[in-house]
C-alpha cells in the first residue's frame, strides 16, 4: 500500500516514477526512488510533520525542484525534461503566503498566466471575472484593489483564482488555508471542495493538518520521515486502518472522531419515524398527535414542511404552550454538515436527536446517538477498505454512490 | 551693497555655475546607475562576489574628496574629467547598495509564486523584482545625488565646473566685501538644488512606484 | 528591511546606518587582518613609486620624511581635537533632545541639521575662513569641520535613545531605577550599537574633511596634494592623495574594531 504504482490506476492524471532528490552533502536524499499515482479529478492530499518532504515532492512534480533521477509523467506526456517555465504555465499553484505580487492589481494577478500564453485583452478580462465570481469576490468591487486591500482571507481567494486563471488540469497547492484564522479556514475549505465539485481538477494538496488532509482528500498520503510514504489510501481508509505505528500516532488519537468529519449528513439516511404536526394543526389536533406518540416531543413543521419547534408531550390540553412554534428548535443541520456536526450539536443541546433537512431546508429526518455509533461502526475498516480499493480511483467525495466508501453504505 | 544686490549683480554666473553643478552631478549620477544597478542586479544573488562588489564601493565612499580627485588628476588631467569619475565612484555604493537591499527584500513568496506560474527568470527580474525593488532603489539614487551635490564643489579645486568655483572666488577675494557673499552664492545655490532634488526624487517616487506598494 | 534612506552618510564613512551585523569567523579575520595588510601594501607600493623617482627640487620640498610627518601630525591632532569636540557637544545635546521636557524640540534640530548637512564641507570652511577674519585659521577650520560633524552623531544618538523600548523603560522605571539611572544602566547602553556607528562616520568624515583645510592655510596632509595640484607634480600630487585615503581608510578599520569591542554583548 505504500507504493501506488504497483497497482497503476487505469487514468493516472500524474505519474511519479522513481524520483529521487539527493543534496549534494547530504548523505541521504531528500526524496529517495519515491513512485505515485495520481489520478485525474482527485484532491491528493501529501500529509506528513515538517520536513518530511511533502513539499519537495510538490515540488518536483512542476520541477521548482529538479529531481536527481527518475520521471515525471503528467497527462501521458513526460515532462522531466520539457522546459520547466512552460511546464509550469500549465500547472496551477497555490502557496501559504500566496506570493500576491503587490505591485499589481487583483485583476493583473489573475492575469498573469493567461497573459504569458498570450490570451486576448477581452478574454482575460472576462476570464478574471468569472474567476473572481467564483471564488466569491464581487468583480467590479476587488478588480482594481491591491492585495495589500485585502485580508488574509481574501488573498488567499485571490491565490486560489490565480492558480486557476489559465485553467490548469493540474493544481499544486502548499497549505493555501495554513495562515489563516480557523473559522474563515473553514469557510475556504467548504467553499473550495463546492468549486472542486464543478471543475473537478487533479490537485495536489500539501498540509501538516491530518484534520484537514482528512476533510479535503479523496485520497491521503502520509509521509514519514526521510520522504517516505507511510500510507497512501482513502482517508476513511487511512483512518480506520492505518498502516504502521507511525501512521497510527500521527493520525493521533481520535481517529473515530475525526471520522465523523467525513460524512455529511447528505450520505446519512436520516430516521423519518419521528412524530410531526403541522403548524397549521389546530389544538385538538395536536393534542391527538402528543397522545399517540411515542416520544416525548412532537416536532412541528411550518407549511413549507420547514422544521420550526418541538412540543412536549407532558403539556396540559389548556395549557397556552401547545399553540404556536412550541419549543425553540436549537439547532437543524444540513446536507454540507457532518456527523461530528450533528453530535456537537446534540451535546450542544443536551438531546439525543438532531433535526435534518434538506438543500431547501425542509424536514428530512432525524438522526439520534445511537443511529450514529451504529453509522461509525459500520463505516469500520473491513468494510470493503482492500487493496483493489486503494488501488483505483477512488471516486470523488460528492460523486455518485460508490460501492466501495463505506460512508456511503447508509445512504 | 548687501548680499541680495550682488546676487542680483552676479546672477547670471550663479545661473550659469548652477546649470554646470546639476550637469556634473547628473552625470555622476547617470554613469553610477548604469555601472551599479547592472552590478547589483549581476551580484546580489551571490554571496561572495556581492560583498566584494559592496566593499569596494564601500571603500570608494570612504576615500575622501580631496583626495580621490587628486588620484584622478594623475590619469585623467585636472577639468570635468576627474570631477565625474569621482562622482561617479561615490555615488556606486548607495546605488549598488540600495539595489541589492531591494532586490533581496523582495518576499521570497512572491518569486516562488512567479516561478511556480512559469514566469522565466528574466520576466522576474523585470516584471517583479525590479518594480518591487524600485522605491528602495530610488531612495538610493536620492541619497546619491545629495551626497553628490555637496561633494561636486571640490572639484572646482581641479579645475572643474560648477558651483564650487564661486566658493573659491570667495575665498580668493577674502578680505574684500564680496568674499562672503561669493561664498554664500555658492553655497546657497547647493543647499537649493539640494532641496529641489529631494521634491524631484518624492516626485519621481511618486508617479514610477505601483500605488499597490503605497496603500497600506 | 535595511533601506538605508540617507541617515549617517553623506561625504564619507562607508555610510553604514546603523550597526551591521557582527562578521563572522573567516570575513571578520579578514576583516580585521586583510585591511592593514593592504593598506601596507599601498604605502610599501608608494614607497617603491616615490623612490623609483628622481626627485626635483620642488618635489623635495614636499616629500621629506620630516615634512610629510609634521602634516601628518597636524592632520591626526586636528582631526583629533574636531572629533573630542564632536562627541562633547553631539552626544549630550543628542541625550538631551530625547528626554521628555525636550522632545518638541528634537524634530526641528534634527530639520535643521539635515539642511545643514547640504552644505558642502568646503564651502563652510570657507565661509567662516572669509565671514571671521579676526579669527586664527585653526579655530576657523576645527569650528567649520565640528559642525560638520555633529550630524551624524546628533542624529544616531536620538536615534539610538528613541528606539529603546518603552517597555524596557517602564520595566527600568518600576524596579525603582530613577531618571538618571535608567539613562545611564539602560537606555545609553541599549544605544550603544547605534551611536558607534554615528561616531564611526563621523571620525571618517572627519579625517576626510581635515584635508581641506589646506585651502585656508590651516595645514594637515592636504597641503601635500595642494602642492601636487599647484607645482604640477604627479608624484608628489598621489604621495598626498594616497596618504590622506590611506589614513582615512586606517581610521575606519581602527574604528570598526572598537565598534565590535565596545558593542554590548546580547545585541
Amino acid at each position: 500500500m505504500t507504493d501506488a504504482s504497483a497497482t497503476a490506476a487505469p487514468d493516472a492524471m500524474i505519474r511519479l516514477e522513481n524520483l529521487t532528490k539527493a543534496y549534494p552533502g547530504q548523505a541521504e536524499p531528500a526524496i529517495g526512488g519515491l513512485s505515485l499515482e495520481i489520478p485525474r479529478g482527485e484532491i491528493v492530499v501529501f500529509v506528513g510533520p515538517s520536513g518530511c518532504g511533502k513539499t519537495t515532492l510538490m515540488k518536483l512534480i512542476n520541477r521548482l525542484i529538479e529531481p536527481t533521477s527518475g520521471r515525471i509523467v503528467i497527462d501521458g506526456q513526460d515532462v522531466t525534461e520539457m522546459n520547466p517555465d512552460e511546464l509550469r504555465r500549465g500547472i496551477g499553484y497555490a502557496i501559504q503566503q500566496t506570493g500576491l505580487f503587490p505591485h499589481r492589481t487583483v485583476a493583473q494577478n489573475i492575469a498573469t498566466v493567461p497573459r504569458l500564453l498570450g490570451w486576448s485583452a477581452e478574454k482575460v478580462s472576462a476570464r478574471v471575472d468569472e474567476l473572481l465570481t467564483m471564488v466569491g469576490l464581487a468583480p467590479d468591487t476587488y478588480r482594481d484593489r491591491y492585495p495589500r486591500q485585502l485580508s488574509g482571507g481574501q488573498q488567499q481567494r485571490v491565490g486560489v483564482a490565480r492558480a486557476l486563471a489559465a485553467d490548469p488540469e493540474v493544481m499544486l497547492m502548499d497549505e493555501p488555508f495554513g495562515a489563516i484564522d480557523p473559522i474563515t479556514r473553514e469557510a475556504l475549505q467548504n467553499e473550495f471542495l463546492r468549486i472542486q465539485r464543478d471543475i473537478r481538477k487533479t490537485i495536489v494538496f500539501v498540509t501538516h493538518d491530518i484534520d484537514e488532509a482528512v476533510k479535503l482528500g479523496d485520497r491521503i498520503a502520509v509521509f514519514g520521515p526521510g520522504g517516505r510514504i507511510a500510507q497512501y489510501d482513502t482517508p476513511e481508509a487511512v483512518l480506520s486502518d492505518p498502516a504502521d505505528d507511525y501512521v497510527a500516532e500521527f493520525i493521533g488519537s481520535g481517529a473515530y472522531v475525526k471520522r465523523l468529519t467525513l460524512t455529511p449528513l447528505s450520505r446519512v439516511a436520516a430516521a423519518t419515524d419521528w412524530p410531526t404536526v403541522p403548524s397549521s394543526a389546530d389544538r385538538e389536533e395536536r393534542v391527538a398527535a402528543l397522545r399517540s406518540a411515542d416520544r416525548d416531543f412532537v416536532l412541528v413543521l411550518d407549511g413549507d414542511r420547514r422544521p420550526v419547534g418541538w412540543l412536549g408531550r407532558d403539556l396540559a390540553p389548556d395549557d397556552d404552550r401547545l399553540t404556536g412554534n412550541g419549543l425553540p428548535l436549537l439547532s437543524s443541520l444540513g446536507p454540507d454538515d457532518t456527523l461530528f456536526d450533528a453530535l456537537n450539536a446534540m451535546l450542544a443541546s443536551n438531546a439525543d436527536v438532531v433535526v435534518v433537512t434538506g438543500e431547501d431546508g425542509r424536514y428530512r429526518g432525524t438522526l439520534g446517538m445511537a443511529a450514529i455509533q451504529e453509522l461509525i461502526h459500520t463505516a469500520s475498516p473491513a468494510a470493503g477498505a482492500g487493496p483493489e480499493r486503494a488501488a483505483g480511483p477512488a471516486p470523488g467525495r460528492s460523486d455518485s454512490p460508490g460501492t466501495d466508501s463505506p460512508g456511503k453504505e447508509v445512504r | 551693497m548687501n548680499f541680495f544686490d550682488h546676487l542680483a549683480g552676479n546672477y547670471a554666473e550663479v545661473l550659469a555655475l548652477t546649470g554646470e553643478h546639476v550637469v556634473l552631478v547628473l552625470q555622476g549620477l547617470v554613469l553610477a546607475s548604469l555601472i551599479g544597478i547592472p552590478l547589483a542586479v549581476l551580484t546580489y544573488r551571490a554571496e561572495l562576489p556581492r560583498s566584494v562588489v559592496l566593499a569596494v564601493a564601500g571603500v570608494f565612499l570612504t576615500i575622501p574628496s580631496y583626495a580621490l580627485f587628486g588620484l584622478l588628476i594623475a590619469p585623467l588631467g585636472l577639468g570635468t574629467a576627474p570631477a565625474v569619475t569621482a562622482l561617479t565612484m561615490y555615488a556606486l555604493l548607495p546605488v549598488v547598495r540600495n539595489t541589492v537591499v531591494g532586490l533581496r527584500g523582495v518576499d521570497p513568496a512572491v518569486i516562488e509564486s512567479a516561478r511556480g506560474m512559469g514566469l522565466s527568470r528574466r520576466q522576474i527580474l523585470r516584471q517583479i523584482e525590479l518594480p518591487l525593488a524600485w522605491p528602495v532603489i530610488i531612495t538610493g539614487l536620492r541619497v546619491a545625488t545629495q551626497l553628490l551635490l555637496g561633494i561636486a564643489a571640490i572639484s572646482a579645486a581641479v579645475n572643474g565646473p560648477g558651483l564650487g568655483n564661486l566658493i573659491f572666488q570667495g575665498l580668493s577675494s577674502a578680505g574684500t566685501p564680496f568674499a562672503v557673499y561669493l561664498a554664500l552664492e555658492g553655497i546657497l545655490g547647493i543647499v537649493v538644488l539640494a532641496v529641489l532634488a529631494d521634491l524631484a526624487f518624492a516626485a519621481l517616487n511618486r508617479v514610477s512606484t505601483s500605488r499597490g506598494l503605497r496603500v497600506d | 528591511m535595511a533601506i538605508a534612506p540617507a541617515p549617517t552618510e553623506p561625504a564619507g564613512g562607508t555610510g553604514a546606518a546603523g550597526p551591521g551585523p557582527r562578521p563572522g569567523g573567516a570575513r571578520r579575520l579578514l576583516r580585521y587582518a586583510g585591511a592593514p595588510a593592504a593598506l601596507l601594501a599601498v604605502l610599501a607600493a608608494l614607497y617603491l613609486y616615490v623612490g623609483a623617482h628622481d626627485l626635483d627640487r620642488i618635489e623635495r620640498r614636499s616629500l621629506n620624511a620630516e615634512y610629510l610627518l609634521s602634516r601628518t601630525w597636524q592632520h591626526l591632532g586636528l582631526s583629533l581635537v574636531v572629533v573630542v569636540l564632536i562627541l562633547a557637544i553631539a552626544v549630550p545635546l543628542g541625550v538631551a533632545l530625547t528626554r521628555p521636557g525636550a522632545r518638541r524640540f528634537s524634530g526641528p534640530v534634527l530639520a535643521l541639521a539635515n539642511v545643514g548637512q547640504a552644505i558642502p564641507t568646503i564651502g563652510l570652511i570657507v565661509l567662516f575662513a572669509v565671514a571671521f577674519v579676526s579669527w586664527g585659521i585653526h579655530t576657523i577650520a576645527i569650528t567649520a569641520i565640528v559642525l560638520y560633524g555633529i550630524l551624524p552623531v546628533l542624529r544616531n544618538t536620538m536615534v539610538g535613545l528613541d528606539q529603546v523600548s518603552p517597555a524596557v523603560i517602564e520595566s527600568a522605571r518600576g524596579m525603582g531605577l530613577g531618571r538618571a539611572q535608567v539613562l545611564w544602566r539602560v537606555e545609553l547602553p541599549l544605544a550603544v550599537p547605534v551611536m558607534l556607528a554615528g561616531i564611526r562616520t563621523a571620525l571618517v568624515l572627519t579625517v576626510g574633511t581635515v584635508a581641506l583645510a589646506t585651502f585656508i592655510g590651516a595645514g594637515g596632509l592636504g597641503d601635500v596634494i595642494s602642492n601636487g595640484i599647484s607645482s604640477n607634480r604627479t608624484v608628489v600630487l598621489v604621495t598626498g592623495s594616497v596618504l590622506v585615503a590611506v589614513l582615512a581608510l586606517a581610521v575606519d578599520w581602527l574604528a570598526g574594531i572598537v565598534e565590535d569591542v565596545l558593542r554590548p554583548r546580547g545585541i
